[in-house]
């Protein structure tokens, strides 16, 4: 079955292959990650347009979470990331020392299996997480 | 047109009411701010009634089933954590247009146990692939943004916790009261860094209820324990390019405090007294800068400076704070106003500050939302 994205800001090209989408307002330029009627950021009536995200960013702030709710993995690293191109993404930071962590630390995202799991007719999802860019 | 006035306040003690429903909770505050104010339910005109929870069971309505169904209107609000500071200001918007002469804000929460936060989506849950969703972790971020830009050490941050908690030692309606030094707060569980356990606030049952009277009706019922409003301000989170994947404490609350201290025409320096919305120790801080108590970036060195202790120059959060009074999420914002109430009428004893005649009350709501008070004493 094919993937689907687990994420809101995933989207699936013609040849299944994952994109980031993100919406950009033609009137003041923000950037927001979903669909809107009208520009959140400066109400133009124009709705913000969608628009292929770059996979690559900097980190502006995170922490290490320690404990989380019941049955959640840890710990982990949840960051915010700017991504180039203005989108701003919430995920997790795989592979780095906590020590390592500081602002505009450049990070690649990196498309996963979202742990593992599948939708209720058994379709798996297409997740994604964050590496230190110029890392495997 | 008048002001408003505040003639009565009562808060339940904070903590774990097993056996006791919200509303009874919700009335039993509510019956505590009219004996306060020396009135029956019978003179109130409305009922403004908060619960971040439960505000879609007719909290209002159930709460005069308990102490008299005088068939006056209830209006219901949910807003997050400035729920309570959102149902004061709809009473204070009601007697300022004229409309009744006396009527109540009360705040009753029973929250869900556990830690808070998360919303839905149809996907995996994203609990741990994509970052935390949760509220200690969502507050460290933004307190790490601090500590990035400024320096801010978790040292710095744990000490609000150890002021807030020694404040709730002479509190006796605070639900935690135990001394936590520097030590222990730091040694405490580590649940998001820098947050640990004693960073976060403490999730209980509570409630809280406020009178506003009219001028006209101040003036009538005696104006010794009146407190006046000089600013109720709410504001929604203006756009930040970062939202909501990042949730802003700040902006938001500095739109509330601009706004605030101009309808109050006052300063930051006129200050006497502040409760503000301690949700996680790192959020004193970053407030501090947003209600202009100090200059950017010096949050860190005025909890270090004593300034914001009992004792110091403006004292913050003496009630305890939500760190260790208590979160009752619907019934923060009222209370905290309570607090301001009690000290400016100087009514609380052992943590009273000196000479309180301007008061602060602020709260956020996770959404967002912020919730600005200014009180004096008449
Ligand atoms: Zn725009």
């Amino acid at each position: 079955m094919a993937p689907r994205p687990g994420h809101r800001s995933i989207r699936v090209d013609g040849s299944g292959k994952p994109f980031l989408q993100g919406y950009r307002c033609g009137a003041c330029g923000a950037v927001v990650p979903e669909p809107t009627m009208a520009c959140r950021a400066c109400a133009d009536r124009t709705p913000p347009a969608p628009f292929k995200s770059p996979e690559t960013g900097r980190l502006w702030t995170w922490t290490v979470v320690q404990r989380s709710y019941p049955g959640i993995a840890v710990p982990f690293v949840s960051a915010v990331v700017d991504l180039d191109g203005g989108l701003t993404l919430k995920g997790t930071v795989v592979g780095v020392e906590p020590a390592q962590l500081r602002q505009s630390l450049p990070l690649r995202l990196v498309y996963d299996d979202a742990g593992g799991g599948t939708d209720k007719d058994g379709a798996p999802w297409i997740g994604f997480h964050f590496t230190v860019a110029g890392e495997a | 047109m008048g002001d408003v006035y505040i003639q009565g306040a009562d808060m339940i003690p904070f903590g774990r009411y097993n056996d006791r429903s919200y509303f009874q909770l919700g009335a039993q505050a509510v019956l505590g701010a009219l004996d306060d104010a020396g009135l029956s339910i019978r003179d109130i005109g409305a009922v403004y009634a908060s619960s971040c929870f439960n505000a879609q069971s007719m909290l209002g309505q159930k709460i005069l089933k308990e102490i008299g169904q005088t068939g006056v209107p209830c209006i219901n609000v949910s807003n997050a954590c400035a729920s309570g500071a959102t149902a004061v200001r709809e009473a204070w918007v009601a007697i300022k247009a004229g409309i009744y002469d006396m009527v109540v804000a009360v705040g009753a929460e029973k929250n869900p146990r556990g830690m808070l936060g998360g919303a839905p989506f149809e996907g995996p849950p994203p609990e741990g692939l994509f970052g935390s969703e949760s509220m200690p972790a969502v507050f460290a971020e933004a307190g790490m943004v601090h500590a990035q830009k400024y320096g801010t050490t978790i040292e710095q941050f744990a000490e609000i916790a150890v002021k807030n908690h020694f404040h709730a030692t002479m509190n006796p309606k605070a639900a935690y009261r135990s001394e936590t030094p520097l030590e222990d707060v730091l040694a405490s569980e580590m649940i998001a860094w820098p947050l640990t356990k004693l960073m976060c606030s403490a999730n209980v049952d509570g409630a809280a209820a406020l009178v506003l009277v009219s001028e006209k009706k101040a003036r009538e019922l005696g104006m010794s324990r009146a407190v006046r409003i000089r600013a109720s301000i709410l504001t929604s989170d203006p756009y930040e390019p970062r939202n909501p994947m990042m949730f802003d404490p700040n902006s938001v609350t500095r739109l509330a405090a601009a706004q605030a201290y101009e309808m109050a025409g006052l300063s930051p320096q006129d200050l006497d007294i502040v409760e503000l919305h301690d949700c996680f120790a790192v959020a004193e801080i970053l407030h501090y800068e947003n209600l202009g108590l100090c200059a950017e970036g010096e949050g860190g060195s005025l909890i270090d400076s004593g300034a914001t202790r009992l004792g110091g120059r403006i004292p913050v959060n003496v009630s305890g704070g939500l760190l260790s009074k208590g979160h009752p999420i619907g019934a923060t914002g009222v209370a905290n106003m309570v607090e301001i109430v009690e000290q400016l009428r100087g009514e609380v004893g052992a943590r009273q500050v000196r000479d309180a005649r301007i008061g602060l009350a602020h709260v956020l709501g996770f959404g967002a939302a912020a919730g600005i008070h200014i009180l004096e004493h008449a």
